[in-house]
């Protein structure tokens, strides 16, 4: 019991804190930060405190380790965002209603034990995103409707999936199907309706114009958390419902090789700092996707472990964008001297691209070795290969940003960083840097979150 | 003991980050941290020991150390050569700005160098791998205002990242196939099977990369862009060696996997790109950086054979006189303010420098006593009962002794100023000491030869007997004849000043042409170089790896950029399409 009450009070102190505070802080953006933050603490709290344990409610939501990691990495995710929006956003009132009703989506999702929780939970999230989009920017109006229509034609397949399942399995509740000509189409409407939330190519080909349109924080908050939240619902729906039809995971692989060399192809011709961490963060989602598509509990703890770092890598590397931007700056180019500018700002951009390419001591390089080792070890090398290929035609452009970094720039002058994207970037560097000289607890995590995946409802 | 406490570079660095705010001391904790850890050496005890990094499903992925007699040698060298490097740079580098930086950078170097020469499996191997990458990157890209040096930074770190990929991927590959990544248990295991032929081929390709072998030669030699004693660092015991060492320990995988062949070509073809390099190169620092290219390859070629005593002295006697050459062209650059071969002169007016810079070209060319004699006679002993492979042999030592005299008759004019004399004369003595003690060594070193084949427990090489005696002699022969040759062709003032002029490309110095005496030489010496331009064309315009696979990879970058046109439309379509191809797939599996 004491479970669901934690569970069920996590989520209104959420929804209700975020009406309270629409209500109350309109003006005093310092007294909305302070509380949204103490909001969030709470919840992690809560989350945290029946550790371990595994319960069901009402048939719908479920608590158990899988779920925990993800509403803990959304909950820490959006902290995170929110600190940043905090010092960039014009109407910072609003972001904080809007960002504490898209993480009680996210909650739904993370906690779903039933396709209707998967579907409120997506669409209590993409709505007030796009809002956020809106509102991050002057002029973000074109991404914004991208958004929206692109969000609008992912729920119509979602739902076209969805009745697909009911039809032909007669429950919405996340179990075990019978394979079936009907669920293997159904398989594939749920890649591409999740597929988009998740940033799956060629289902998001819109990601950068999005991620460069928008505020840098909503794109931090985009690509870092809503990105995952599609991820979590792709994995408990793929494996919970699908995983006796195989078969269909090829569909998965060859979606991870599309993607990582589209991400990273493309990648190379970028010009602007965002754009390129869009197509960068399309490419990893490949190598996220490979390890899905093993389908077996070394591969998703793999992918648990890329999605975990790949949040914090995205959220602090935007950070540092958002502080370029700031100054008006967002090329490459714009990174010219940024070592001469500030050194802690340049070395953290430099560990987050780096753990990207998989950087040992950095959580990016266990997750990848994770990947390529559980696709080896299932007979896939193919797969580990063709991620290796991609992993050498991103040192192209991640080393194009290094160098600019260090290059030194005439009349450069030291330049201060404001306290809470400090904080950001610090929280994140730490993250990423301890857990990669220490990764025994996140592997852990991970490894009975996919466990769970496995065990559940045999 | 775990070996892991030798790290003494990396506790200075994090002292002098902390501690040393205007980086007035840092100099002092470098040195120190490198001597402390030298004379802690013999408390390190041979044996192998593991930590846990982490577990992931029952399989425990251990950062392995192991000391064995060779990586007591490596360890020695990168310890040795750090103090030296370390105290050379106090003469050198005499910008107090950019102090700090540059000592914190060198310590990190050495640390991933001494991580890489105790690692006994290939968890530990891999990070120190990807963290000497990063540390040669800082530093060739040290000068940051300098356009050159940002190009050569930035072609190093692409080609080197690249190959630790490739060494990641070996690795994965290893752990699947034995189950263990810890050398020892690899090698007892043996090789066997298609994937593991595909795991030793991107551990080829990772060591190649590494160590500047042919076709991805040519990050080394620009990366001469960084300060001179990296330079000096990373061609005698850092880095570069890093790939053949790593040859060398596990030789019998490559060999059970039937790579020998591949070895031996690139080998051979790297030894004849290199010299014709060396032969033609006006850069003070890249004409030696093409020898190290050359000596590297060298070391894989009697690796290939199976003459692993002779690889592993010419391993240990190429750092000494390696490292003494490229301090020999730093004190110039530093006398002269260029590094351009057809600008520096004067090397004579300091006698401390001309000797010292003479014991290490003889050592390189091979005359007895000095180091680099011996380790050329393992490598000719081991081709020489094939006769066209030891014609091949002597013929690269010929032209290695000839390349080396050029550079250092070019270098030995007279000087062209005062100032220049001045230069010589005034060099700290820190850098002229730290050249004394390692033309010393130069000599010392030959003593390895005798000592090493009982501290390695392997067969040594004969130097007596008719067979032994005859090789020496050759040897003798052929650096004498390539040396002399040298001597003659860049012996009189005007040839020098011809080659300046081309040098430098101004056509005010061209008129001096006409003015050559004795144009035969300067036309014999033109042809030589000209041969050996025309063998570079080849190696610049069409083997450039590098290139090759951004342009292919850009290409096609282009193209799939079209998919993303910004009109929703589009996207939506893109996306259907994507949904009908997966129900295609679906339909098909």
């Amino acid at each position: 019991m004491l479970l669901d009450y934690a569970f069920i009070a996590s989520i209104a102190v959420l929804v209700f804190g975020s009406l309270a505070l629409r209500l109350t802080s309109s003006r005093r953006a310092t007294f909305a930060f302070s509380s949204t933050m103490l909001a969030l603490i709470l919840a992690l709290a809560l989350m945290l405190l029946p550790l371990g344990g595994s319960a069901t409610y009402m048939g719908v939501l479920s608590f158990n380790p899988f779920s925990l990691f993800f509403a803990v990495l959304f909950t820490a995710g959006i902290m995170l965002v929110n600190a940043l929006a905090y010092a960039r956003s014009r109407d910072y009132g609003n972001f904080a209603a809007l960002a504490a009703l898209a993480l009680s989506g996210m909650y739904l999702v993370a906690f779903a034990n039933s396709l209707v929780s998967v579907f409120i939970g997506l669409e209590l999230m993409s709505l007030p995103s796009v809002f956020v989009v809106l509102l991050s920017k002057r002029d973000s109006m074109e991404a914004t409707v991208k958004l929206f229509i692109m969000a609008a034609l992912s729920v119509a397949v979602l739902s076209l999936a969805i009745v697909l399942v009911y039809g032909a399995a007669g429950t919405l509740s996340l179990q075990r199907a019978n394979a079936g000509a009907l669920m293997g189409f159904a398989f594939v409407l749920f890649v591409a309706a999740l597929g988009f939330e998740a940033s799956v190519f060629p289902f998001n080909v819109l990601l950068p114009d999005v991620y460069q349109g928008s505020g840098a924080y909503a794109t931090a908050m985009l690509g870092g958390v809503n990105k995952k939240v599609g991820f979590a619902a792709l994995l408990q729906v793929l494996i919970l419902l699908f995983i006796t039809s195989r078969a269909d995971f090829m569909v998965v692989a060859v979606l991870a090789v599309a993607a990582m060399f589209y991400g990273n192809l493309v990648a190379l011709l970028q010009t602007d700092l965002k754009r390129l961490l869009a197509y960068s963060s399309i490419s990893q989602a490949g190598y996220i996707l490979i390890g899905i598509s093993v389908a077996n509990q070394a591969g998703i703890s793999g992918s648990l472990v890329q999605i975990f770092a790949h949040t914090f890598l995205f959220i602090g590397a935007m950070s540092i964008v958002a502080w370029l931007e700031s100054r008006g700056r967002s090329g490459i180019d714009d990174t010219l001297g940024l070592y001469k500018d500030n050194r802690f700002m340049a070395i953290a951009l430099s560990v987050f691209l780096l753990s990207m390419v998989g950087l040992p001591f950095t959580t990016g390089f266990v997750g990848k070795f994770l990947i390529f080792l559980s696709a080896v070890n299932s007979g896939l090398a193919i797969l580990a290969i063709l991620g290796i290929v991609n992993s050498v035609i991103s040192v192209f452009y991640y080393a194009k940003v290094l160098t600019s970094v260090y290059t030194a720039k005439a009349g450069g002058y030291r330049v201060g960083v404001d306290a809470p994207t400090l904080a950001v970037v610090g929280a994140c560097l730490a993250l990423t840097v301890f857990l990669g000289v220490y990764p025994q607890p996140l592997v852990h995590i991970a490894g009975s979150a996919s466990s769970y995946l496995f065990t559940a409802g045999v | 003991m775990n070996p892991l406490f030798l790290l003494l570079p990396l506790l200075a660095a994090l002292v002098a980050v902390a501690a040393d705010r205007n980086g007035s001391r840092v100099k002092y904790y470098a040195l120190l941290g490198s001597v402390v850890g030298l004379a802690m050496l013999p408390l390190v005890g041979f044996g192998t020991d593991s930590l846990t990094w982490f577990s992931v499903g029952g399989t425990a992925i251990q950062i392995t150390t192991s000391i064995t007699p060779l990586s007591l040698m490596l360890l020695f060298l990168v310890l040795a050569m750090g103090s030296l490097v370390i105290a050379y740079s106090f003469g050198f580098m005499d910008l107090p700005s950019e102090q700090k930086r540059f000592y914190v950078e060198m310590l990190g170097f050495e640390t991933a160098m001494l991580a890489f020469a105790m690692s006994g499996g290939f968890i530990l191997l891999f990070i120190a791998w990807e963290f000497l990458s990063l540390t040669s990157y800082l530093l060739i890209g040290f000068w940051h205002n300098r356009e050159n040096a940002i190009a050569a930074a930035r072609k190093a770190i692409t080609i080197v990242l690249i190959s630790d990929i490739a060494l990641l991927a070996a690795i994965v590959m290893f752990l699947n196939i034995y189950g263990t990544l810890s050398f020892s248990s690899i090698l007892a295991a043996g090789a066997s099977g298609s994937l593991q032929l595909a795991a030793m081929a991107l551990l080829l390709a990772a060591v190649i990369t590494k160590s500047a072998q042919f076709p991805v030669q040519e990050w080394l030699t620009d990366a001469m862009a960084g300060p001179t004693p990296v330079s000096a660092y990373l061609h005698s015991t850092t880095m570069v060696k890093a790939g053949v060492f790593v040859v060398l320990v596990l030789l019998p995988l490559f060999s059970e996997a039937g790579m020998m062949p591949a070895l031996l070509a690139i080998a051979s073809i790297t030894i004849a790109v290199a010299i014709t390099g060396a032969m033609r190169e006006h850069n003070v620092k890249r004409a030696i950086a093409y020898s190290t290219v050359e000596e590297l390859g060298l070391i894989l070629l009697a690796a290939s054979v199976g003459a692993v005593f002779a690889a592993i002295y010419f391993f240990f006697a190429q750092s000494f006189y390696k490292s003494l050459l490229f301090f020999g062209a730093g004190s110039s650059i530093k006398a002269t303010g260029s590094e351009d071969l057809g600008v520096i002169t004067g090397l004579g007016r300091s006698r401390l420098v001309k000797y010292t810079v003479l014991f290490g070209a003889l050592s390189l060319a091979g005359f007895i006593p000095f180091d680099g004699f011996f380790a050329n006679f393992g490598i000719a002993s081991a081709f020489a009962t094939n006769l066209v492979a030891y014609a091949l042999i002597s013929a690269a030592s010929l032209a290695t002794s000839f390349y080396i005299f050029r550079w250092f008759m070019l270098q030995s004019g007279k000087p062209v100023s005062t100032a220049v004399s001045a230069g010589f004369l005034g060099l700290p003595k820190s850098m002229s000491y730290s050249m004394a003690v390692l033309a010393v060594s130069t000599v010392a070193a030959s003593g390895a030869f005798f000592a090493f084949p009982s501290v390695f427990g392997m067969q040594g090489i004969n130097l007596q007997g008719h067979a032994g005696m005859l090789t020496a002699a050759i040897e003798t022969l052929v650096a004498a004849a390539g040396a002399t040759a040298a001597l003659l062709f860049y012996r009189r003032k005007a040839t020098v000043k011809t080659l300046a002029a081309r040098a430098v490309a101004e056509p005010a110095h061209s008129a001096g042409v006409a003015t050559v005496t004795n144009a035969a030489y300067a036309h014999l010496a033109a042809f030589v170089e000209a041969v050996a331009t025309g063998f570079a064309f080849f190696d610049d315009r069409l083997i450039s790896a590098y290139d090759i696979v951004g342009h292919v990879a850009v290409a096609a970058g282009s193209h799939s950029r079209k998919i993303a046109s910004g009109s929703t439309n589009t996207y939506m379509l893109v996306f259907a399409a994507g949904v009908a191809l997966l129900a295609i797939v679906v339909v098909v599996a």
